[in-house]
């Protein structure tokens, strides 16, 4: 997975550690709060532009703090966030963020902060954070140097690569974190002791069932499992193959003006064994059978791929077909296959005696066709 | 001289980090086909000391070492490229370890994906600029004919032919994805263009050669005519081509193909398979990256299809596909086991040659049977008999049961003396113990003056078999060897009443099939019976004595355990690691599974 969001209850622990007074709970949580603190409530499931869609309740009286979990939880959210309100003027606000980059990790600040950050590129400095360069960076921004070196310990020994404070108050020697957002190095995850663990990771929407099944079987294998599903009644559902050729593939269809009727996307390489593609390939039938649409199709499809076995993966693919055979038969589904490499031959013509046993065949095409054209063939049955 | 113009001058040589040998065998596979000499030098990786490979259709053990430190210094000066199939954790490590040992070597490729951001900026901080590092994550560096480092362009060897990676070419072809790599490296072939270098950077936010410094490798490179190039939505890459052609770096002609146009589709953006494949900015995006790049010349197509076709606008590559078979590569099939042969089965010495005795030095076999007698051997003849017993059947190959299961348990890490218990306890009915229950029939006919037809009629009645008769090679008029060489000692007796009665056995027996013939086992069990009773004296009784001690099994037990000794000593020395039966050769039965 790459970078991954941490909610903003464990950043601000990792970063402020036992000073942090926030309390991260869920609706069920029986916490009460004193009656004459100003507090603010916060969904924290990573999410941007929560201000905007009514996710903060600022200056919120700890009473009304249960009826407004309920409210977000009935909109699907269940995870949330409360603080002390720390009373400022907007002009106080700052912004800061650090970003891990090729040659180290670049800070930008602003004086101005606020949520409109973007519209004001103009205002933020640049910098690279070492060391050596926070007297020098907090003389230019006046930020305190002590603040500046929790930061930068915290991001290397976190394996933090993006973290951003925005709005950030600073009286003297004192900072506020009044929203933080942290990406993590999920790859780091092993390295990271004392920090933050799965438990942290937040998912910015519930993550679709076979999506959240695909990532479990991703844990347990070398191979490259992913799935995102986009539309959930969409008539294109895809089986696809290498991390660049799968999204030639779905470019070739969303050219074809078929984008919103894209089911899945997803790929499957770097070698996975017949019993892991077979599952993989459940997953997303599962998908394309539960679709309303009217007609729909599925394309398997792939680059010549350098290493991952053909004829392993696709008997896979049809361990898994012909468990759905009749049912995708009922619904008119018809396979459209493009794949090349390691026992190409051997993979394709078993598929196309399968598919065509199976009463399934839309065509089968090898390395010396381009990859896009099982692509047009699908679309052109819709 | 550029890099790129050494490795196809010389040739290459490359240490593997790590254990992946579908795609060692690839390399070996391209060298083999290209007519160089292996370029794959040694393995670094744990619990082996060495593991075979085929070159062209003939097996080899490459050597395998714990540590960079421990490759012999004899192949440093040889060492241009590091391999690198470790797993993203150790990736940094193991990288940092190779140049620590070889600080004049090339460059590597790391092939993990997942690979922690600051490793890889860590490695950028320390090789950047300096060495060429393909990845973290991709599949390598491929210059066709001199050097395949990774899985790039194929590990099949009729994708080394299809793909054309044994001919000079003049198109770069250069991207972030591994499998597009591979696409690219088929289209620009079948655009009948050949390569001049593949290099795939890697789908991981910080390669650690950046496409800044590939394109300069291209833009250098003499051979290069034009570049085939393919990038994906999320990051700034291909600003860098931008500026590169701005500031008239690059000045050789692109034709590119920037995916990730379907991110369009979806009301916020997706993470696509490559790490880097995430819209964070407006400028990010696979449109804003294609517009950027014609607004320097780049034919940056808006479909694939457009850019296949663009392919064709490229220059010519001259040169012509060598013609080269592949059939006897895709018909391999890799032994089991690895051995030699400890004698040779094939020339048995001669013991008697013309009626009398060929001299020998040795007494081993004469005093260790005089031991077990409980009294020394006296004539001459039964010394040279238990001689030439002894030096017969010390091993017969590394196929018996008795080897193999030795080899198998040296292999399994378990000492000497484990692993030659293991094989001695193979030693039984079916395999090397029947010498015993052959004395034990043929004494019995001989006792009962029985004549061959009838003996042979009431031993197979009862339904047991008759041992120290048959082979599952040997058969009449292929007589084995072995028995041809010590039948030659009843020239020296005066009655050989055992072995004639044996012959006379194996005339009844041939008379139905030709392959029950009198094998070693009946041989060495007839004669020890005749020189015993003639040159030492031993009568019936004792004779049987010594059949219900097993004395006849020890005199294939004694010679054999040096045979089993030998070939766990050679496994410990070629350690090959634990052994595991391939699926291939394992036939488990469906209905035993469920």
């Amino acid at each position: 997975m790459a970078r991954v969001k941490i909610t903003e209850y464990s950043a601000k622990r990792l970063l402020l550690g036992d000073t942090y007074s926030g309390v991260a709970l869920s609706s069920t949580s029986r916490i009460s709060f004193p009656k004459d603190a100003p507090l603010v409530v916060k969904v924290d499931q990573g999410i941007k532009k929560r201000m905007k869609q009514g996710l903060v309740a600022v200056d919120i009286a700890p009473q009304k703090i249960a009826g407004q979990l309920k409210e977000w939880e009935k909109r699907g959210f269940s995870s949330f966030l409360v603080e002390e309100l720390v009373p400022h003027e907007q002009s106080e606000e700052q912004y800061l963020s650090l970003e891990r980059v090729r040659t180290g990790i670049r800070l930008l600040h602003a004086r101005v902060g606020g949520i409109d950050i973007e519209e004001h590129p103009e205002s933020l400095t640049q910098s690279m954070l070492t060391a050596d360069s926070i007297p020098a960076i907090s003389n230019d921004t006046g930020l305190p140097e002590t603040f500046l070196q929790r930061l930068l310990a915290v991001f290397v020994q976190q394996h933090f690569s993006f973290l951003e404070i925005n709005p950030l108050v600073v009286r003297e020697d004192t900072v506020y974190l009044l929203d933080a957002a942290v990406l993590v190095d999920s790859a780091a995850q092993f390295f990271v002791r004392d920090g933050w663990t799965d438990a942290d990771i937040t998912e910015a929407s519930a993550a679709h069932a076979a999506e959240a099944t695909i990532s479990e079987l991703q844990k347990t294998t070398p191979a490259s499992l992913k799935l995102k599903v986009l539309n959930p009644n969409g008539s294109i559902f895809f089986l696809l193959s290498g991390g660049g050729g799968s999204i030639v593939a779905a470019d070739e269809a969303a050219l074809k003006g078929m984008g919103s009727e894209i089911g899945n996307y997803g790929e499957y390489s770097g070698g996975p064994t017949r019993e892991e593609t077979y599952l993989y390939a459940k997953e997303v039938l599962a998908l394309l059978l539960a679709s309303k649409a009217k007609k729909k199709t599925l394309v398997i499809a792939g680059g010549v791929a350098n290493f991952t076995d053909v004829k392993t993966t696709f008997a896979g693919i049809e361990d898994a077909l012909s468990e759905t055979a009749e049912s995708l038969r009922r619904d008119g589904v018809r396979v459209f296959v493009r794949r090349g490499g390691p026992n190409e031959k051997e993979g394709l013509s078993h598929m196309k005696e399968f598919l065509t046993k199976e009463g399934l065949l839309g065509v089968v095409y090898g390395s010396s066709t381009a990859i896009t054209e099982a692509v047009d063939d699908a679309v052109a049955t819709l | 001289m550029t890099i790129l113009e050494s490795i196809r001058a010389e040739q290459q040589g490359i240490v593997v980090s790590g254990n992946h040998p579908k795609i060692v065998q690839s390399i070996l596979d391209f060298d083999y086909l290209s007519g160089n000499e292996q370029s794959i030098l040694a393995l670094v990786t744990s619990g082996r000391k060495s593991q075979k490979f085929f070159w062209g259709t003939k097996e080899i053990l490459l050597p395998c070492y714990k540590n960079f430190a421990d490759i012999p210094t004899a192949l440093h000066g040889r060492v241009q490229f590091l391999l690198n199939v470790q797993s993203g954790r150790r990736a940094a490590e193991s990288t940092t370890a190779f140049f620590s040992v070889f600080p004049d070597a090339f460059g590597a490729h790391i092939f993990a994906e997942n690979v922690p951001e600051a490793h890889a900026t860590d490695l950028i901080a320390s090789y950047g600029g300096s060495k060429i590092i393909a990845g973290p994550s991709g599949v390598g560096l491929l210059v066709p004919g001199a050097l395949k480092l990774g899985a790039i362009g194929g590990v099949d060897a009729s994708q080394i032919v299809s793909n054309t990676l044994l001919t000079k070419g003049s198109v770069a072809v250069v991207s972030t994805s591994g499998g597009m790599t591979g696409e690219l490296i088929h289209a620009v072939s079948k655009a009948g263009k050949r390569l001049s270098f593949a290099f795939c950077i890697g789908g991981d936010r910080f390669p650690v050669s950046s496409l800044t410094e590939v394109l300069s490798l291209a833009e250098e490179d003499p051979d290069t005519k034009g570049i085939a190039y393919f990038g994906e939505l999320g990051g700034v890459d291909e600003y860098e081509i931008v500026e590169l052609i701005r500031s008239k770096k690059l000045t050789k002609p692109v034709v590119a193909y920037i995916a990730g146009i379907i991110d369009e589709s979806f009301d916020t953006h997706v993470q696509f398979g490559h790490a880097k494949a995430l819209v964070s900015h407006k400028d990010e995006s696979a449109r804003a990256k294609r517009e950027a790049l014609r607004s320097v010349g780049v034919m940056a197509a808006d479909s694939f299809p457009e850019f296949l076709e663009a392919l064709e606008s490229l220059p010519e590559s001259a040169g012509d596909d060598p013609v080269v078979d592949i059939s006897p590569l895709l018909a391999r099939r890799a032994s089991i086991l690895s051995t030699r042969e400890v004698l040779n089965v094939h020339e048995v010495p001669q013991f008697v040659e013309n009626g009398k005795i060929v001299p020998t030095e040795t007494s081993f076999m004469s005093s260790a049977v005089g031991g077990m007698l409980g009294k020394e051997l006296t004539s001459p003849i039964s010394k040279a008999f238990f001689e030439a017993v002894g030096k017969l059947l010390i091993d017969h190959g590394g196929h018996v049961s008795g080897a193999v299961t030795s080899m198998i348990t040296a292999r399994a890490g378990k000492d000497l003396v484990s692993s030659l218990s293991a094989g001695l306890l193979t030693i039984g009915p079916r395999f090397g113990g029947a010498i015993n229950d052959a004395a034990r029939l043929w004494m019995r006919g001989v006792a009962q003056n029985a004549s061959a037809v009838s003996f042979v009629e009431e031993t197979t009645k009862e339904g047991n078999l008759i041992l120290g008769i048959g082979h599952k090679k040997y058969r009449v008029g292929m007589p084995d060897p072995r028995v041809a060489s010590i039948e030659a000692f009843t020239n020296l007796l005066e009655h050989s009443k055992y072995f004639s009665f044996a012959r006379s056995v194996e005339a009844v027996t041939t008379g139905k099939n030709g392959s029950l013939i009198l094998n070693v086992d009946g041989a060495i069990a007839a004669l020890t019976l005749d020189i015993l009773s003639e040159c030492e004296g031993y009568s019936q009784k004792e004779l049987e004595i010594l059949a219900d001690a097993e004395f006849f099994n020890a005199l294939f037990v004694l010679p054999r355990s040096a045979g089993f000794m030998a070939h766990i000593i050679e496994q410990k020395r070629n350690d090959e690691g634990l052994f595991r039966l391939p699926d291939s050769l394992l036939f488990t039965r469906p209905d035993e599974l469920s």
